[in-house]
């Protein structure tokens, strides 16, 4: 029975769906995979492994039973054993019944943040196994509605939001202005498409849209580190919905066009946003999906920020941001790209109270917002009751401020702290930085050494 | 002593049709496509392979083995009965050659891998999600993994029992392909790339604090 979730027709299994689905398993069972699918021995000792067990303990919110679903559909298809005795090794066809559990398994459930897999003895990536889920769902239109939308408004329009390159450039003028009020100097800039600048800075468009105070942030920072920088509007946009959805063509069109951008602009270096996803999209992915290493450098606007500090680029008065600080890491910065060393060292030096959850770094427990969950309104109540771990983490460290450095965690710690009731604020981490800059004094012009 | 030579071959018919068996394993996935990774190194990926083969396994490592020690305690124990035991099916033609103390070792072993390996059963009914994942092959395949065990600890005292654990050891390599028991093969793959993965991105095998030391751009 189809889920009440999803009673459109698309989410209808047909014959020829069904067909396209296995079609899409088999072009994507790579080595890795394989070995995924078959290495599991069903111990089941992931289960804490993922906040949503630990919000809600049940066997559905074991990570080894969600990859169950799509093994039962694997070895039907590639198990000879299926065929003679399916219910001995657990094989199963590919039915509507099946298609609801991988569903509810792939999208529902899980944020595919990878504590799971970190924690797996066996080394079982149900990451990769989820996602190639996702894959075959996304491959026979049974995408939820929000995240399909995310996906094809990028591909049409350039940004997950649809922001049209006149109110973008409007925003920067506007955050220019802004910034020059801010520090009373005139020659901070916001270069927009400046040729072979060292490097070009991407957005998520949230920023452009609602937080535009993060691009003034971002644009002070670079301004007192003194960098060469620019933005460019052929494209801006840090994320890429296509990691969640499944889908690599998308994913590759989105990774590309920005790509192309950085080729143009002749940048050395792409920076992304504070996005998690967007980081490891570009930094971990684009060059497999793109089929190519790219002859530029992709680092994330934390690293940089850690680096301009450690060369003695910005002065920060850590005095300023006095409050208890608490940190989570994206699970997509920390757990799938290694950057937990960068945040801490740069906390150190903007505020005097930090504080770590425990556990944190590659171990933190995803905060709910990861996967796409946060454009899936179909899951929205699952994925505020598995925010219960994060809140419990975030009351344990007594912070009044939880700095996170990705803005679906932002949304989500948002609405946790709203639902939890917990008295924090939460904020992006390049604010705090910005906050504590003390701005560099400007060598004076010949004409004011005159007067 | 007829009985022992005839069962002898049958195990020996079994274990050769059980590496045919785990030889094509191999050769399916290794006709698979590999999936190189083109992204920038950003850890130290032999590094991250030593440490996922070796440190990675032990069980105060991951949070997961930290709550679990018993369990993962439980299923070390029974692997390495496990083991041992073909260690004794391998030698078991010149049983009464092997040295006492070593024998003295691999009774010792066998019998607590044995207990280990039918106390799992018992953990796999007794605790819901394990038992909600279960598929009747890993009751079937722990079943006859701690029956096989136990007997190898039964020949080494009492040299009577071997038709009984040739048999058993012909059933069991032959079910290895077929069954979850064929993870040994994959296990090794699965670490592999998990390593290198982890590695690749600088999650795991860190040596140093690498922000403080390692250039960025």
């Amino acid at each position: 029975m189809t889920d009440e979730k999803f009673t459109d027709d698309r989410f209808k299994l047909t014959d020829e769906k069904a067909e396209l689905a296995l079609d899409i398993l088999r072009q994507r069972l790579n080595r890795q995979l394989e070995a995924s699918l078959e290495v599991c021995v069903r111990c089941g000792i992931c289960a804490e492994t993922c906040h949503y067990y630990v919000s809600n303990p049940k066997p559905e919110h074991v990570p080894a039973y969600r990859a169950e679903q799509l093994r039962k559909v694997y070895r039907q298809l590639s198990d000879p054993v299926a065929k003679a005795a399916p219910g001995w090794i657990g094989a199963a066809e590919l039915d509507q019944e099946m298609v609801d559990q991988l569903m509810s398994a792939a999208f529902g459930t899980c944020t595919m943040c990878g504590r799971c897999v970190l924690n797996c003895p066996m080394g079982v990536d149900t990451r990769h196994i989820i996602r190639t889920a996702r894959a075959m769902l996304t491959g026979i239109d049974m995408t939820p509605e929000g995240l399909k939308a995310t996906v094809d408004i990028h591909l049409e329009s350039g940004n997950n939001m649809g922001v049209n390159e006149e109110d973008y450039v409007d925003t920067l003028e506007w955050m220019e202005e802004e910034l020059q009020a801010e520090v009373d100097d005139p020659t901070v800039k916001i270069p927009v498409n400046k040729k072979n600048a060292r490097v070009m800075y991407t957005f998520n468009p949230r920023e452009v849209k609602y937080f535009p105070y993060l691009i003034q942030a971002a644009a002070k920072i670079f301004n007192a580190a003194n960098e060469d920088w620019t933005l460019s509007t052929e494209s801006w946009d840090a994320t890429n919905y296509g990691l969640f959805s499944g889908d690599d063509d998308a994913a590759r069109t989105i990774a590309n066009n920005l790509g192309q951008a950085v080729k143009n602009v002749g940048a050395e270096i792409l920076v992304m946003a504070e996005c998690g996803h967007g980081y490891r999209s570009q930094r971990w992915e684009a060059e497999n999906w793109v089929g190519e290493s790219y002859p530029f450098k992709v680092m994330s606007f934390v690293e940089l920020m850690a680096q301009y500090i450690d060369e003695g680029r910005l002065e920060l008065d850590p005095t300023v941001n006095d409050k208890r600080v608490t940190y989570h890491d994206p699970c997509n910065q920390a757990r799938s790209g290694g950057i937990v060393e960068e945040p801490r060292y740069i906390l150190r030096h903007t505020v005097m109270d930090f504080v770590e959850m425990e556990p944190h770094g590659i171990e933190n427990y995803c905060c709910g917002g990861g996967g796409g969950m946060l454009s899936m309104s179909e899951f929205s109540k699952d994925r505020v009751a598995a925010g219960e771990a994060k809140a419990k983490q975030i009351q344990a460290t007594g912070a009044e401020i939880v700095v996170t450095t990705c803005h679906n965690c932002l949304d989500q710690l948002a609405e946790v702290k709203r639902h939890y009731k917990l008295g924090v604020k939460v904020q992006n981490l390049s604010e705090l930085v910005a906050e504590a800059i003390v701005w560099p004094r400007r060598a004076e012009s010949p004409a004011e050494e005159t007067e | 002593m007829q009985i022992v030579s005839v069962t002898r071959a049958i195990a020996i018919v079994g274990l050769v049709l059980g590496l045919i068996g785990i030889v094509l394993r191999v050769q399916e996935i290794r006709k698979r496509p590999y999936k190189q990774d083109l992204s920038r190194t950003r850890g130290n990926v032999d590094q991250a392979l030593l440490y996922a083969f070796t440190l990675g396994m032990a069980p105060w490592e991951k949070e997961s083995t930290r709550l679990h020690w018993m369990a993962y305690v439980r299923g070390i124990l029974f692997h390495v009965g496990a083991f041992v035991a073909i260690g004794v099916f391998l030698v078991s033609p010149w049983l009464a050659a092997i040295p006492f103390f070593l024998s003295l070792v691999a009774m010792l072993v066998t019998a607590v891998g044995a207990v280990a390996g039918f106390a799992g059963i018992g953990m796999r009914l007794a605790e819901e999600n394990i038992r909600v994942l279960s598929l009747p092959d890993d009751y079937f395949a722990v079943f006859l993994t701690s029956l096989f065990v136990a007997l190898a600890f039964a020949v080494l005292l009492w040299p009577v029992a071997l038709p009984a654990f040739y048999v058993v050891a012909a059933l069991l390599f032959v079910y290895i392909p077929f069954g979850k028991i064929r993870h040994c093969i994959y296990f090794f793959y699965s670490k592999f790339f998990f390593g290198q993965s982890f590695g690749q991105r600088g999650v795991i095998g860190k040596t140093e604090k690498r922000y403080l030391t390692e250039e960025i751009i």
